[in-house]
């Protein structure tokens, strides 16, 4: 074999371990789950579902986020909810929950007509929790779906609560509207998957990156609803309004370790939207900056965000370090004043 | 066989049993000066430069993984570092220079060193050697850069250990393969650039770092040019200032696609075309 041939067969053999550990990384991966960060248990959820959000908890606790600005928000009061909580039910949310995901259809057509979903995974001590449910409320009633026991608040006449909750098995809780949870908990002891048959969500929650400590999806059912014009910046008085353009799709990720980053990434319905859009955020991305000379802190802020746009996508990008997040809060807060600041 | 084909007087034939009055076929002849170039090229002073520049992300990486994570506070995450070092090092510097370096010396190296008439001399299609060199020049710049984009991937995306690399991994496929198109459509460009400019590294390099940042500019401006077209191609999307925050935009996947494969084929036929027709003349 020549010298040049030893060179590329080394070199194939590089890229070649380096696909397979990858391919590897992608088997073993934690992050992997039924259909991109949601849990096989969350299939279970109505197929009318229009948004999914999820946050990891156990990386959301474990971030310098939390560690920064909980005990800046009060160093006593936490640990005491935590504590009473823990108390009750045996649950320690920062060590024994670790998914919250929230779903929900289009918008609540009243008191009782919400439609949102909680729901909770980890480790929890069943009977503690059914116990502190049945005592600690009044009015916590209980009927039996398929087999399993839901719990109703507030249960009216007709059958009707404000809520209810259930186990879904013994590590995971659904809770949130009466007909969604009984929808949820006789879908899941069917071995039932409706939310397999919502394709257009399903396809966005498969491009969530996977990992992410929190992410939201909505498709333009959800996204009907916002606003469709924002005040333009001629301050108060200003008649102006700036219009948006309607989007399809809004993916949302976020971390928060090292820096606090959020990617934001939005359908809309063509080319032209997508410019449209793109240009009224970097407007306001460019308007911040030109308050920099009051506030240069602002500056850096505008520089943290990057807008960028591919065909009908509109990406939106931010970086926020601590130390930047830390300036542009109140000067009046002692307890984050008081924190050692990371920098050497 | 026909009365014509036996009154034929008979085809010499080397050794081999090859018709030597026909030129060697073009598969044949491009493997051979395939091989002939891949060993020149491979062990040469301006490999080991190539090396050096197209392997700095490992040291860099090794750098951070040992000194500057541990002491200074992360202004960005691993993975947006290995996005800059993909988006900004090699798509945008690195790759077209290693490009610009071996596709044009490609003939011209030849032209320089006065070899070139032994090897127009030979039996062989001058297409075929066009190829076969641009072959040597593929494997080459591959050979060094893809085993330093996948190093430098597994040490800047594993710094806080390995969850989450998963998710990343369809981004290095994704690279590896820009990586590869990115050396394509250059190394074509400069190869025509190499055949048809006798001295092609300065209006090479003026169209790198001066023609190229008309990428930046509003409108359909970007589409004249290579970058916007590799650049739109990966997700990674790092901080841009002036122009090019302003004006980014990123071209759909398809439609650079197409142009790429489009540039590949006319920038690689245009030079087999100049090559095949041109007439060399070696100053004394």
């Amino acid at each position: 074999m020549t010298r040049s041939r030893t060179v590329v067969l080394g070199s194939a053999l590089i890229v070649g371990a380096g696909a397979l550990v990858a391919l590897g990384a992608i088997y073993l991966d934690p992050a992997r789950a039924a259909v991109g960060p949601l849990p096989p248990q969350a299939l279970s959820l109505p197929a009318g579902t229009r948004f999914v959000m999820g946050l990891d908890v156990k990386r959301f606790v474990a971030s310098p986020f939390y560690t920064r600005y909980s005990s800046a928000a009060g160093a006593s009061a936490r640990p005491q909810a935590f504590a009473e909580l823990e108390e009750k039910t045996g649950l320690n949310p920062e060590r024994d929950i670790d998914q919250v995901y929230v779903a929900g259809g289009q918008v609540p057509s009243g008191p009782r007509g919400a439609d949102g979903l909680v729901v909770v995974t980890g480790r929890f001590d069943r009977y503690k929790v059914a116990r502190a449910i049945e005592t600690e409320r009044k009015g916590v009633t209980s009927k039996t779906v398929q087999g399993i026991t839901v719990y109703l608040f507030n249960e009216d006449r007709s059958g009707r609560g404000t809520g209810a909750v259930a186990f879904l098995d013994d590590s995971t809780i659904v809770l949130g509207a009466q007909s969604a949870v009984e929808q949820t908990v006789a879908a899941r002891a069917r071995g039932d998957v409706p939310l397999r048959s919502n394709t257009m969500l399903l396809g966005l929650i498969e491009g969530v990156k996977p990992g992410s400590t929190f992410w939201m999806v909505g498709d333009q059912t959800l996204l009907a609803n916002l606003p469709k014009t924002i005040p333009a910046p001629g301050g108060p008085g200003s008649s102006q309004s700036l219009e948006l353009p309607a989007l399809k799709s809004l993916v949302v990720t976020g971390d928060l370790d090292p820096q606090v980053s959020l990617d934001l990434t939005g359908d809309t319905a063509d080319e032209a939207a997508a410019k449209n859009l793109a240009d009224v955020v970097r407007g306001l991305v460019a308007l911040a900056s030109l308050q920099a000379n009051q506030k240069p802190e602002l500056k850096q802020l505008a520089s943290a965000v990057s807008v960028s746009t591919e065909a009908t996508r509109v990406h939106v990008a931010a970086r926020f370090p601590y130390e930047l997040l830390d300036s542009i809060q109140p000067r009046s807060a002692p307890a984050s004043a008081s924190q050692p600041s990371s920098t050497p | 066989m026909s009365a014509s084909a036996a009154a034929r007087p008979p085809a010499p034939e080397s050794a081999g049993g090859r018709d030597t009055s026909r030129p060697v076929p073009f598969p044949r002849a491009a493997r051979a000066v395939f091989d002939l170039a891949l060993e020149g090229m491979v062990w040469s002073r301006r490999s080991l430069l190539m090396a050096i520049l197209l392997g700095l992300p490992i040291a860099f990486g090794l750098l951070f993984r040992g000194i500057i994570v541990s002491r200074l506070p992360p202004r960005m995450t691993a993975f947006d570092l290995y996005g800059f070092v993909i988006a900004i090092y090699y798509i945008r510097n690195a790759l077209p220079l290693a490009a610009l370096f071996y596709a044009t010396a490609l003939i011209a190296d030849e032209a320089d060193g006065r070899t070139i008439t032994y090897l127009l001399t030979r039996p062989v299609r001058r297409g075929a050697i066009l190829f076969g060199k641009f072959a040597a020049y593929l494997v080459t710049t591959a050979c060094l850069t893809l085993p330093a984009v996948v190093v430098s991937f597994f040490l800047l995306t594993t710094t806080r250990g390995w969850t989450g690399v998963g998710a990343r991994v369809p981004d290095l496929f994704r690279d590896l393969g820009v990586v590869v198109l990115t050396l394509l459509a250059y190394g074509a460009f400069f190869t025509l650039m190499g055949v048809l400019l006798r001295r092609p590294v300065i209006p090479g390099l003026l169209f790198l770092f001066v023609w190229e940042l008309v990428a930046n500019l509003p409108g359909y401006m970007p589409r004249l040019t290579i970058t916007a077209y590799v650049r739109s191609l990966i997700r990674h999307r790092p901080p841009d200032e002036g122009l090019a925050e302003i004006f980014g935009q990123v071209l759909p996947a398809a439609l650079c696609l197409e142009a790429l494969g489009a540039m590949i084929v006319v920038f690689l036929g245009a030079a087999a075309w100049i090559f095949a027709s041109r007439e060399y003349v070696l100053e004394q």
